[in-house]
């Protein structure tokens, strides 16, 4: 079966239940016992294993049937998830994690070998269970001990009959006290296939397809994978729940081919046993009957309303998966339609009087429209930044074993969303700073403790909107940024000289640690400490369009803040005219536009200021940083003001000329890219424009 | 037939020289436009044109060959190349496109020059076209290569 056309879902599908299980192996870290966390935990694990005997992939099969079945023990009480338990299935994840990695690379498993984890999962089971309880791990036990031929070991021996050897677990023992409920018959059936059979497998499975038309099987020994897989000699067991008796039940298999003998008898529990689960049940359909009729009204109302699950799960959202390529196609014709549009209002102002007053109403409704439907596509391309950061808790769990300091994080706005491209590029920068954070900036917790801070370290990770932007905030309340120790160090390794140190501001001398190969670390450790973390996460968020800033408080803790532009390719902008060149500015950040006369400009430090209404703003000529042609000293300079985050400057321009919607086009890898030119943009007239972030000059 | 050893060039001129590309890179010709400069680049890079809606930066040949600056003719071209299929474009500025020319390996003969002088990365030979001599450029080079 080729299943290659299949391998995109199963990778996209395998990801997000290893997430899940992710999350709630956490979970179930803190909460042991948590019921509807385990159930959780043993679906996914079941999910993975059939969609991983699906493609064929052996190794993760049986990694995930191992973990599965400890799963299993653990849902029905004859386990308890200790922590050494969740220690191994964490790793367990993490050689899953390798397996899925390998796929994606080059479709194979590759050499990890899960052989480690499956024997400590093995061992941990044993233990678990107990020696008594031997036999119950036997009816789940398949290929992963060699030895086990799959099955059981019967304490009385009944011949033929083997099914009733065979050991009974809870859920089990509930379904067939249900199906007494139900008067339907539960019939135990071993059957046996002619030893000339070749294809056991597809004899297994033709066989019980018989079976389901006439009832359920709520039991298969050695189980469905093993008999599909054909781990089995010429015999295996069921139990079916059916109207009919067990004389039919053995004409219905029997009268499949190649098969041998079929013996068959009813199955019926202990009289006790019974009474037990039929209680069960029926406390069980009491609750869902209270919910139900709370239920109900709203049924009537709403005819859509999402199915009955259990509360801590999300109402499963109505969503399409669709390809980022159709995406990226998708808004490249968006960013079309908006230069076409910007080139038919150009043309038709210079037609100016011989067009009609219909025409520009439909210029305006054209506007309308694109921009709304600039807005949509943009919004298709936002994504939750929850999918970037839902790893976190567990890599801080990691960290906070590795380091040996306990610490707690807390994540604030995760449904905050971003574009697509970047979402992909924020996590590992964002990860850096969290290891920073856990590794450099929270102390130990003795340290904590003889300063008076709780002893359990906190790390905060927050996002929101802010105007055009999205924030991402992390910070701690560890030992902050020591502003002296970098100064210190700078001077050593002769980034600053002396002189140079004791003019710079806190700020300045904290941006010291953004550059290249800086670390006030005084040994390497493998979390952090090379110098080469922060350098790296400004430049990937400079090149995403944002910035990155940091605050602290000596003895309080640190702040690093990330900014980042909402939308990407589309923007307001200022045009304006320097020399003879045309520039956009984006109009995002951009205070005010005032007009000064040249005397206004005064000269402070040889830097030039001007005072604006009580602000004293730095003003730069933007003539001069472009390398443009001088022009004449006009009467009246126009000043753009631009605002970046507390900070205002001017930027002198020689005129303005308009606000335009512009689509922001890169101007390619060949040209060295100053930090001040963040792209181009095609105008209505054909010509080309170049866009300035002079935001990188506040 | 010799096809494997022949391959077609498209011959253009630079002040008074003949100088050849493979045609494999050669996207399109297009006459000389608006050239929007693109302050602090390299001084090669005169700047970045708008081709039917995409940008492409244009670079001058004489520049990066070294040899005196352009001055723009009406039959002045811009050859937008590719050095890979996959991979965005970009412009060349030549003084004047001739033809499509078919050259067999055996009548380019490779040249060897000083190390410092700026055409040494750039040429792959000098190719024998009836009287006239044509200079054979290395697109990739000349796209990744910097100024000696």
């Amino acid at each position: 079966m080729d299943v290659s056309q299949y391998l995109e879902i199963f990778i996209d599908e395998t990801r997000e239940h290893l997430q899940s299980l992710n999350e709630h192996l956490l979970v179930l870290e803190k909460e042991p016992e948590n019921e509807a966390t385990i159930n959780e935990i043993f679906r996914a694990a079941h999910s993975l294993k059939g969609m991983a005997g699906t493609m064929g992939y052996k190794k993760m099969q049986r990694l995930t049937h191992d973990m599965e079945n400890v799963f299993s023990e653990i849902r029905n009480g004859q386990m308890k998830a200790t922590s050494r338990l969740v220690d191994v299935l964490f790793k367990g994840l993490d050689v899953l994690e390798e397996f899925l990695v390998n796929i994606q690379t080059d479709g194979t498993e590759g050499k990890t070998d899960g052989q480690e984890i499956i024997s400590d999962l093995n061992k941990i089971l044993e233990s678990g269970l107990g020696k008594d309880d031997s036999s119950a791990s036997d009816a789940k036990d398949s290929a992963s001990t060699p030895a086990d031929k799959g099955e059981d070991k019967p304490s009385k021996d009944y011949g033929k009959y083997k099914f009733k050897s065979l050991s009974i677990d809870e859920h089990e023992k509930k379904a067939i006290a249900k199906a007494k409920l139900l008067n339907l018959n539960v019939i135990g059936l071993t059957v046996y296939i002619q030893e000339y059979c070749v294809l056991k497998g597809a004899r297994a499975y033709m066989i019980n397809r018989s079976l389901e038309e006439h009832g359920e099987i709520i039991k298969l020994s050695p189980s469905a994978q093993d008999l599909e897989d054909e781990k089995y000699d010429y015999d295996y067991s069921a139990f079916v729940v059916t109207k009919e008796t067990p004389q039919q039940i053995i004409n219905n298999a029997i009268s499949v081919s190649e098969v041998k003998e079929v013996v068959a008898d009813y199955i019926n529990l202990e009289e006790k046993e019974l009474e037990k689960y039929l209680n069960i049940i029926k406390n069980e359909e009491k609750q869902s009957a209270l919910s139900m009729t709370s239920g109900d009204s709203g049924d009537l109302k709403a005819k859509t309303a999402p199915s009955r699950k259990q509360p801590s799960k999300p109402i499963a959202n109505r969503s399409v998966r669709v390809d980022i390529e159709k995406l990226d196609v998708l808004m490249n014709l968006v960013s079309e339609l908006i230069i076409a549009k910007n080139s038919l209002v150009s043309s038709s102002s210079s037609l100016h009087d011989q067009l009609e007053i219909a025409f520009y109403d439909q210029i305006e409704y054209l506007e309308r429209v694109t921009t709304n439907l600039h807005e949509s596509v943009m919004k298709v391309r936002m994504v939750p930044i929850e999918n970037v950061v839902n790893r976190f808790p567990r890599m801080i769990r990691d960290l906070s074993k590795k380091l040996n300091k306990k610490m707690e994080l807390y994540m604030t706005g995760e449904e905050t969303e971003l574009d697509r491209t970047v979402i992909d590029e924020i996590g590992d920068p964002l990860m850096h700073l969290l290891r920073n954070a856990a590794d450099h900036g929270l102390e130990s917790n003795e340290e904590r403790k003889n300063q008076g801070k709780n002893p359990v370290g906190s790390i905060y990770l927050d996002a929101y909107q802010d105007g055009n932007n999205v924030v991402i905030e992390v910070s701690d309340d560890g030992k902050g940024i020591d502003v002296e120790k970098i100064k210190r160090k700078a001077i050593d390794r002769g980034t600053i000289t002396e002189e140079q140190a004791s003019r710079m501001t806190d700020k300045e001398i904290i941006n010291i640690l953004f550059m290249p190969s800086f670390s006030t670390s005084d040994k390497v450790t493998d979390v952090s400490g090379r110098g080469v973390g922060l350098d790296v996460v400004k430049t990937k968020i400079e090149a995403l369009g944002g910035d990155i800033e940091a605050k602290t408080k000596l003895g309080q803790g640190s702040n690093f803040i990330i900014s980042l532009p909402l939308t990407l390719a589309i923007i307001q902008s200022l045009m304006v005219q320097i020399s003879t060149e045309k520039y956009a500015l984006p109009l995002g950040n951009i205070q005010t536009v005032e007009n000064v006369t040249p005397d206004e400009i005064k000269m402070i430090q040889g830097k030039e200021v001007l005072n604006l209404r009580g602000n004293v703003i730095p003003v730069i000529r933007l003539g001069e940083i472009l390398d443009c042609e001088k022009s004449q000293e006009a009467e009246e300079l126009v000043i753009v003001v631009i605002k970046k985050g507390e900070r205002l400057a001017g930027f002198v321009v020689d005129d303005l000329i308009g606000q335009q919607e512009i689509v922001i086009k890169s101007i390619g890898k060949y040209i060295d890219n100053h930090k001040i030119i963040s792209g181009a943009t095609i105008l209505g007239n054909g010509e080309v424009a170049l866009i300035l972030d002079v935001n990188s000059l506040v | 037939m010799d096809e494997i050893n022949s391959k077609q060039f498209i011959s253009v001129r630079l002040d008074k020289d003949l100088y050849g590309m493979e045609i494999t890179y050669i996207d399109s010709i297009i006459v000389m436009q608006n050239i929007t400069r693109v302050p602090k680049a390299q001084p090669y890079f005169l700047g970045i044109i708008n081709l039917r809606g995409e940008v492409i930066p244009v670079m001058s040949l004489r520049r990066k060959l070294g040899l005196p600056d352009d001055e723009f003719t009406n039959v002045s071209r811009i050859l937008i190349v590719k050095p890979e299929p996959s991979v965005a474009p970009f412009g060349i500025i030549v003084d004047e496109v001739n033809e499509v020319i078919s050259l067999d390996r055996d009548e380019i003969e490779l040249i060897n020059y000083d190390e410092d002088d700026t055409m040494a990365g750039f040429s792959e030979g000098i190719g024998k076209l009836g009287d006239e001599l044509i200079n054979i450029l290395n697109i990739p080079e000349i796209i990744t290569g910097n100024e000696k």
